[in-house]
């Protein structure tokens, strides 16, 4: 595709968002909505800014983002070290799927009182929610990339005298990459969007904890300010996560 | 023979063992604040035999049956357009980027000053909570649909309308209940939340405010029932998938995405 297309598509995929940006300002200056129901964009936004000066907003958004990095990490090292012992050992496979299989469509939100009963209303039940609602797309995406390795790879590996245990490391691993990638995509929104209904739910920081209380005084504009936050956190972490994916698969054949 | 059985009884298998771990963890750790598997067990039946937390609990079904229907309705076409057309997939994929990490459930208490604490609220930010995954999987499915059916398609002289319902609706239709399966565990998942934020009603209402009141083993029960319906849930949902496309490749018998 060409540079010029690619502008054109950009500027098409801006339309509905500037759209609906005038729409609710179109709602709120014609006084279809009092301000304290919604207040205008051009508020919101220049609070969201003045917001991001102040050192306690700064706190709110690093409370969060830790949770979220120490949730999401742990998932990822569980959810892959699983993943490739699932895949390549039958016994460890018999063990796990099963398991997977009940609890991947537990919703996990209900798991969260009994991890505030257990672990106390600090950082650890958070992070321990978020890595849980994290961990399935990574451990699940982790062990079909690794069951779909070709073959004949671990054919030509093996012929040129890898050793087998060196196999997982050296070919498992690097071609199930894409998949791996994939499923911390699906992770990461999965932890933008736990961590912010746990720190709702019971939390004294942090971005969910704002909206609480912004919700609890009625006061609208604060309402929006966290939620627009955490939009923008998950596009940032994407994109992030998005050049990590283009920089480790400059090899791989485009999918 | 043998080896079938067994992988019946495994998901069963699995479940009993988390209870048995879970029993030895709360005998192990012997605080107040964690019963045994057998104490909330033993609490279901005395929730399930209480008329007013029935009827909660049904409410909440009711609620995420309607608000998943029409996510349905509503997500399916769309996404089967996005992936049929480039010029409205490039329209509509950056507002779903930007509207993905936000919690659908967060957005309760602004809905609520809009809509008041009732039912249309919570089916809303479900509804919303489930479009998303299926209108991205619809997307993707309609997308690897083959050229060449179309065209032959086509050349067969179906019209625009007809070609999207009898060719791609059907080749994207496992990519669609995938989307679906995922969507059906967030539905519940945007219930529960939905309910712990606007305390009115349904099974989430129960759950957390057994939390507040300190009946731990209502919470550990009302857990216990949630997850089974998100179990169950999903086993049926899956019998449904298979039977609708049992010609498609045998497909994995985990969901893969819960975003």
């Amino acid at each position: 595709m060409n540079a010029r297309a690619l502008t054109s598509e950009v500027l098409l995929g801006i339309i509905p968002i500037a759209l609906a940006v005038a729409l609710w300002q179109a709602i709120s200056s014609f006084g279809y909505a009092p301000v304290t129901l919604l207040p205008p964009p051009g508020l919101v936004f220049s609070r969201l800014a003045q917001q991001l000066g102040t050192s306690n907003f700064q706190h709110e958004i690093a409370s969060t983002l830790f949770r979220l990095f120490a949730g999401f990490s742990i998932a990822v090292i569980l959810g892959v070290g699983i993943g490739l012992a699932a895949a390549t050992n039958p016994v460890v496979n018999a063990v796990v799927r099963p398991i997977v299989r009940v609890l991947a469509p537990l919703p996990k939100v209900a798991l969260y009182p009994a991890l505030l009963l257990l672990l106390g209303f600090g950082h650890e039940s958070k992070i321990t929610l978020v890595a849980a609602d994290a961990l399935f797309p990574i451990l699940l995406s982790t062990y079909y990339g690794a069951s779909m390795v070709e073959q004949k790879l671990i054919w030509s590996a093996m012929a040129a005298g890898t050793p087998r245990r060196q196999i997982l490391f050296k070919v498992v691993l690097p071609a199930a990459v894409p998949s791996i990638l994939t499923g911390c995509r699906i992770g990461l929104v999965i932890s933008c969007i736990v961590v912010f209904l746990a720190e709702m739910i019971s939390s004294t920081d942090g971005l969910g904890h704002m909206l609480v209380t912004a919700a609890r005084t009625f006061q609208a504009v604060d309402m929006f300010v966290p939620l627009i936050t955490i939009s923008l956190l998950g596009l940032i972490l994407n994109g992030l996560l998005q050049g990590l994916r283009s920089y480790l698969l400059r090899g791989f054949p485009e999918v | 023979m043998m080896a079938r059985v067994l992988s019946r009884l495994a998901p069963l298998l699995a479940c009993l063992g988390l209870l048995a771990i879970w029993q030895a963890g709360s005998l192990m750790l012997n605080t107040e604040s964690f019963p045994t598997a057998i104490e909330a067990v033993r609490a279901v039946p005395s929730i399930l035999g209480d008329r007013e937390s029935v009827i909660n609990i049904l409410d909440s079904l009711r609620r995420m049956a309607i608000a998943f229907a029409a996510a349905l309705l509503f997500a399916i076409p769309l996404g089967l357009m996005m992936g049929r057309s480039r010029l409205v997939a490039s329209f509509f994929n950056p507002l779903l980027m930007i509207t993905y990490p936000v919690p659908k459930a967060a957005l309760m208490p602004i809905i609520m000053l809009w809509l008041g604490v009732g039912d249309l609220a919570k089916m809303l930010v479900i509804f919303l909570g489930v479009s998303l995954p299926v209108i991205y999987h619809s997307f993707q499915g309609a997308k690897a649909v083959e050229e060449k059916m179309l065209w032959s398609g086509a050349a067969m002289g179906l019209s625009a309308p007809q070609r999207m319902i009898r060719i791609v609706l059907p080749a994207a239709l496992p990519e669609i209940l995938t989307g679906c399966r995922t969507g059906l565990v967030l539905a519940l998942i945007t219930m529960v939340t939905s309910e712990m934020i606007a305390r009115q009603s349904g099974a989430g209402n129960i759950l957390f405010n057994a939390l507040d009141m300190g009946q731990y083993d209502t919470v550990y029960a009302m857990i216990i029932i949630i997850g089974a319906m998100g179990i169950g849930l999903d086993a049926a949902f899956e019998k449904l998938r298979s039977r609708l496309v049992r010609w498609s490749e045998p497909g994995f018998d985990i969901p893969l995405s819960f975003a």
